[in-house]
């Protein structure tokens, strides 16, 4: 298949308007210059941002080439281009938020040990005070940290 | 050997003082550590005041972080030996007593107080609530036995009381636990992982109070999702991998 094919969208599976592309493509290069923005402003990291610039580059991509759509939709065996456009989706969105799960448990558990080694600390400095202030409570000597 | 109580507490500014009490009491020659769970309420002060070390999580993280953090301050501090109690008055620190003798004697490296397990006819406080006389709510007692039910069948080991938050624990439980202890179903999944881990858990007949403050947290749709959530808990826990290392 070659690029012409692709530019030209002769696939007859493939029903895009030359607005619909445009539209598109303006959205998908908008989409980019959001991301680095967000960057910009440190509003957004660096390593959280690549999974979204591929999902622009893929929009962009599907916007100048549309047999690409067509070719993607037969690889996949499904008729209606549409439908493969709305799976592929679907699943990267599904995965994404999966990912976003595994990164917010692993946060949630780093949030939990910081508070966690705050509170022990606090508290080793009060066994530690009373031990040495006499206060009777009954811990004894020999503390390890 | 150096003995460590524990108490999670959020928001038990009412009831937290007379526990301490109570252990520094039935308990002579021990720790006591009140982990004040985010509470916004008096609970740390009062805790402080009644003689406690006050380890105080910056926020509420749940139950299992706050039983976590006991466990991470027994292990570090070189405590030899640990137990907790809930902070509502419902355990009595004498019964927590019979827990710790069965760690210390080495019956056992867990040693969980239940309150469902036939007493032995040894005839103590016949005022609390424990053995035929305990009469828990239908929403309770449906819970209890699916747990009961899955967890049993999880370890191959009879358990009774599954959310027991009265317990005692040698080294090698504070090892284990200090690293894994699953922040929101810990009662259960502890169980099913130190079983795991190839650990000596044992159940021990307790009397329990009525609590002296407070009310409990489940209605019955809390306590259908309660109970949903623990199967998925102890499904997914059978597939844990078993760390090496943790010999008895």
């Amino acid at each position: 298949m070659s690029t012409a094919l692709l530019i030209a969208a002769q696939d007859p599976k493939v029903h895009l308007t030359s607005q619909t592309r445009i539209l598109a493509a303006v959205i998908a290069v908008g989409f980019m210059l959001m991301i680095l923005e967000l960057i910009r402003r440190n509003r957004l990291q660096e390593r959280f941002s690549v999974v979204w610039f591929v999902a622009g580059l893929g929009m962009l991509a599907g916007a100048i080439f549309p047999g690409l759509l067509g070719f993607v939709a037969d690889a996949m065996g499904v008729r209606d281009t549409n439908v493969a456009l709305f799976s592929i989706i679907l699943l990267l969105l599904l995965g994404l938020a999966l990912n976003f799960s595994v990164i917010m448990s692993r946060q949630a558990a780093q949030i939990t040990r910081l508070a966690q080694e705050r509170a022990l600390e606090q508290a080793r400095e009060q066994a530690r005070s009373a031990e040495n202030g006499g206060e009777p409570t009954n811990s004894r000597s020999g503390t390890q940290a | 050997m150096r003995t460590l109580v524990f108490i999670p507490a959020w928001n038990e500014a009412d009831s937290v003082a007379a526990v301490i009490a109570d252990v520094r009491e039935l308990l002579p020659g021990t720790d006591v550590l009140v982990v004040d769970d985010g509470s916004t309420d008096e609970t740390a002060t009062r805790a402080a005041g009644a003689g406690a070390i006050v380890a105080s999580l910056p926020f509420n993280q749940g139950l299992g972080a706050a039983l976590q953090t006991g466990y991470l301050y027994a292990l570090r501090e070189g405590y030899d030996l640990c137990a907790h109690l809930d902070a509502d008055g419902q355990h009595p620190p004498a019964e927590v007593a019979r827990l710790l003798e069965e760690v210390r004697a080495d019956r056992a490296d867990l040693v969980i107080g239940s309150r469902y397990r036939a007493p032995a006819t040894d005839g103590e406080s016949a005022n609390g609530v424990g053995g035929d006389d305990y009469k828990p709510t239908i929403s309770r007692r449906i819970g209890t036995s699916v747990f009961r039910f899955f967890l049993t069948l999880a370890t191959r080991q009879r358990f009774t009381d599954t959310t027991s938050g009265m317990r005692a624990a040698n080294r090698r439980v504070m090892e284990l636990f200090s690293e894994n202890y699953s922040p929101d179903f810990a009662e259960i999944e502890s169980l099913q992982l130190a079983v795991r881990q190839g650990l000596r858990v044992e159940e021990v007949p307790v009397r329990m109070l009525e609590r002296a403050g407070g009310s409990s947290f489940l209605t019955p749709v809390r306590s259908a999702f309660f109970i949903f959530k623990g199967m998925i808990v102890l499904l997914v826990g059978q597939f844990r991998p078993r760390k090496v290392g943790t010999e008895r």
